[in-house]
């Protein structure tokens, strides 16, 4: 199965999605740094973006468990009314999501239906780079919280993306979003420390390349005197939960340390009101019942537990969580066990400000669009929502004139 | 910046994996073209390559059953042989006299990226290296169809799932979307059009062996592009390779492979025209020769392994002797890149992808570990101050900037610690 990751898309789309600004690494000291001295205000709200890389297949994540089309569409590949978890008489959620369905119960969880736009792109990274910079009729180079970067005032912890490379959702004309490398950098020895710091100084003939190879060592050896040891501390510990010999029970995947660094970081006050994480692999063209069920089961369990970590910290109620993905699939399986690229899906919103419930209309399996779900709502919608309640700051510089709402939000 | 030594170096870096010791200041002498006629003419015979020996990659047979005592011996025969492939590729990079030929295979394998991963096989793989190999530099219509019968593509692109009664589209888009036309160069109607005329095919997965299985295939007429006929794999390769948009696209990905990631083509990038035949080595040569050669705009970030590579020519070390092969793959690992495991269909990124402060911190602890293991003969033949002014022309770097400079004086009387900052300077990372 290829799996499509954030750093595919990046390669396939850094002619088509330039990075509008250079994006500085930061490194885990500058942030605890940050967080110590200017620490995020208290009662701020916080988005966390969760993009899910491949096209995840939205009718077996949101089951219509009780629509006979459903099963007759995709008879190898469908889940039984008794597998899935239900959420009301027509929809249900895969077996996977156990820790989701809990939070839905709660009220926690708001499900928007047949999300997508206009005209939709079947190709992995056309489609995501509409999605990333929401501008899905022309191609533009920034992405939309680049946008939202710019309009803000300058400040390179605003919005942070786990990992080495920056999304293009980031990339702003004039500022944007900063990586940061998980896993810790390793600090070398003082000789070398040193040798590599003068190696890695700017140099005035230096090209654009030769100039960010220089910065990305001198990132690595930049770290002060005082290294503040928040990613050392144990992540925070949901008190919900009996605490084992291992931490907090769930599982070991990247997402999950994706948010286990992100919720350290805004337990520790990092000025941020922008995290971007992600996981790859939803490309499931072939075999998919188990492949999509680990990952949903992965995206459920490392949500449910960042969701317990954040009880443990003054901010559970300050942080909202948007999971997206480029594109549904085909509603007919296409006889590998797996499903074809197809058009919209469901959007996952998630937090205590949250008002959960299904919004959007669900595309009917009935009356199909060229063998393809119908978009019921336009991604743009649910960014406009975000970027009003939950970031609190005017729309049109991010999206232009844009009034369709989702009025999922408190 | 001197252009003679600009445009040596990119020929060297970019047309092959560098420069062994002395190659570099012999060709500054012999001068661009003379150079540039040379690295691109391919012998009918490459001494140092052949002194690798090929792999025993066999057919291993359909996977023994879970918790069969046949299923241990299997699973380390899989294991061995994959490990086995991944270093007779990267000795073929590191012992070739003549860059040119294991270059562009390395490019195609970027290009129709397939993975073992999913394949699990090594022979389906190491059949699909020979069949890039012998068409790297040759016309671009018979390696579409060789590819589109190679059964490791196959496999990958789920091909054989793709029946008339249910369609598969994975590889038909692929085909047209990265391998052939590029994005937005066709509708999804023709998707669905191209994936009905794949239908039929059928691999084995322990050898890569294709078939066509006439009663999977779907012989009604499509519509393709506007074209509507009746398509087999070889007809629909010759309809799509006619259109411009092939040469476009194979132009736009040898610019972006060879000359810049970062910067646009220009609409005078010669290498569109000279493929108009569907010629690589036309294009090949023709790239070589334009004039964004000699413009300073165009830097490359070495990837992973052209970056190990070049660094084990210069170090005269072989892939396979070092201590361990294991090792060194699990080095390539964490820098992100290792022969026949793209992360995915689109093949590896390119430019800054490759320059985090992650990877700058193994590509330091990797050039230590490979340091120690060289005799470093060049950098101990020559005095400390040499040192400072003759590495460039060791490493085949155009010029050391002041700063790089600076540091190697300061540790120009130490061979091991002079090698790690040259290796990992912003010159020799970066193809200036």
């Amino acid at each position: 199965m290829d799996t499509v990751t954030r750093r595919k898309f990046l390669k396939l789309t850094s002619g088509a999605v330039a990075v509008g600004a250079a994006a500085p690494l930061l490194s885990i000291d500058q942030i605890a740094q940050a967080a110590i001295d200017r620490p995020l205000p208290a009662n701020t709200p916080i988005l966390v973006v969760i993009t899910l890389y491949g096209g995840n297949d939205g009718l077996n994540t949101v089951v219509p468990y009780t629509d006979p089309i459903y099963y007759s569409s995709r008879p190898d590949i469908s889940y039984t009314a008794d597998q899935v978890l239900p959420l009301d008489a027509e929809l249900a959620l895969n077996p996977a999501m156990k820790g989701l369905k809990g939070l839905w119960d709660q009220k926690k969880v708001a499900i928007v239906r047949g999300v997508g736009y206009p005209n939709p792109d079947h190709s992995h990274f056309s489609s995501m780079a509409k999605w990333q910079t929401a501008s899905p009729a022309k191609h533009i180079n920034t992405g939309w919280l680049g946008r939202w970067v710019d309009s803000q005032s300058e400040d390179p912890m605003l919005a942070i993306s786990l990992g080495s490379v920056l999304p293009p959702m980031l990339a702003g004309a004039k500022r944007s979003g900063s990586p940061l490398p998980i896993g810790g950098l390793e600090i070398r020895k003082a000789t070398l420390a040193n040798q590599c710091a003068q190696l890695s100084k700017p140099s005035k003939n230096d090209s654009k390349l030769m100039a960010a190879a220089a910065t990305s060592m001198r990132n690595l050896f930049s770290v002060s005197g005082n290294v503040q040891p928040v990613l050392k501390a144990p992540a925070p510990v949901d008190p919900d939960l009996p605490t084992t010999n291992g931490g907090n029970a769930g599982g070991d995947s990247n997402l999950a340390q994706q948010l286990d660094v992100v919720s350290k970081l805004i337990a520790a006050g990092s000025p941020t009101k922008v995290w971007s994480v992600s996981l790859g692999g939803f490309d499931t063209h072939a075999n998919e019942a188990n492949a999509q069920a680990e990952l949903l089961g992965v995206v459920s369990d490392s949500v449910t537990r960042f969701m317990g970590q954040l009880k443990a910290t003054t901010r559970s109620n300050d942080v909202t969580i948007m999971i997206y993905s480029e594109f549904g699939r085909r509603v007919v399986g296409n006889g590998s066990q797996g499903t074809d690229h197809g058009t919209s899906g469901p959007m996952f919103l998630i937090g205590n400000k949250v008002k959960g419930g299904f919004y959007g209309e669900q595309p009917s399996l009935k009356n199909l669009y060229k063998n393809d779900l119908a978009v019921t709502t336009d991604f743009r919608d649910v960014y406009a929502s975000v970027i009003e309640k939950v970031l609190k700051t005017p729309v049109d510089p991010t999206l232009g004139k844009w009034s369709g709402r989702v009025n999922c939000l408190g | 910046m001197d252009a003679t030594r600009l445009e040596i170096s990119r020929l060297y870096h970019r047309f092959g994996f560098g420069p062994r010791p002395g190659e570099y200041a012999q060709a500054i002498k012999d001068g661009v073209d003379l150079t540039r006629t040379k690295l691109l003419t391919v012998p009918a015979v490459d001494a140092g390559m052949a002194t690798v020996v090929e792999p025993a990659i066999t057919d291993l047979g359909k996977r023994p059953a879970p918790n069969t005592k046949e299923i241990v011996p299997f699973s380390i025969a899989l294991r061995f042989q994959t490990q086995q492939m991944v270093v007779w590729w990267l000795d073929r990079m590191a012992a070739a006299d003549h860059g040119l030929t294991e270059r562009m295979t390395w490019f195609w394998h970027g290009h129709w990226a397939t993975s073992v991963d999913k394949l699990n096989y090594a022979l389906p793989m190491y059949k699909q290296n020979k069949t890039l190999r012998t068409h790297c530099l040759g016309n671009f219509n018979a390696m579409t169809k060789a590819m589109i019968n190679d059964g490791a593509l196959q496999f990958w692109l789920d091909g054989q799932d793709n029946t008339v009664k249910a369609p598969n589209e994975n590889l038909g888009r692929e085909l047209m979307e990265l391998f052939v036309l590029g994005v937005d160069r066709y509708s999804e109607d023709d998707v669905k059009a191209i994936s009905r005329t794949l239908t039929g095919y059928q691999v084995v997965r322990s050898n890569g062996e294709v078939s066509i299985n006439q009663a999977r295939r779907d012989k009604n007429p499509v519509t393709l592009l506007g074209t509507s006929a009746v398509f087999t794999g070889d007809t629909v390769a010759d309809f799509l390779i006619a259109r411009d948009d092939n040469a476009k696209f194979i132009a736009e990905r040898l610019w972006y492979r060879f000359m810049s990631s970062t910067e646009d083509m220009p609409a005078t990038f010669s290498a569109k025209n000279a493929f108009a035949n569907r010629e690589i080595s036309a294009a090949v040569n023709a790239m070589a020769s334009d004039s964004a050669m000699r413009d300073e705009k165009y830097a490359m970030v070495k990837s992973p392994v052209e970056w190990f590579i070049s660094a084990c020519r210069a170090l005269e070390l072989t892939p396979s002797q070092l201590k361990t092969p294991n090792q060194m793959i699990n080095f390539l690992q964490k820098l992100g890149q290792v022969p026949f495991s793209p992360p995915n269909v689109g093949g590896w990124p390119a430019g800054e992808a490759w320059l985090s402060s992650a990877t700058a911190q193994y590509r330091i602890t990797f050039a230590s570990w490979l340091i120690k293991q060289s005799e470093l003969r060049v950098l101990n033949a020559m005095t400390p101050p040499q040192r400072v002014t003759q590495s460039a022309n060791w490493l085949g770097v155009p010029e050391w900037s002041a700063r790089t400079k600076n540091a190697l004086r300061d540790a120009q009387k130490d061979p091991a610690q002079f090698a790690l900052l040259a290796l990992c300077s912003p010159e020799y990372i970066v193809s200036a």
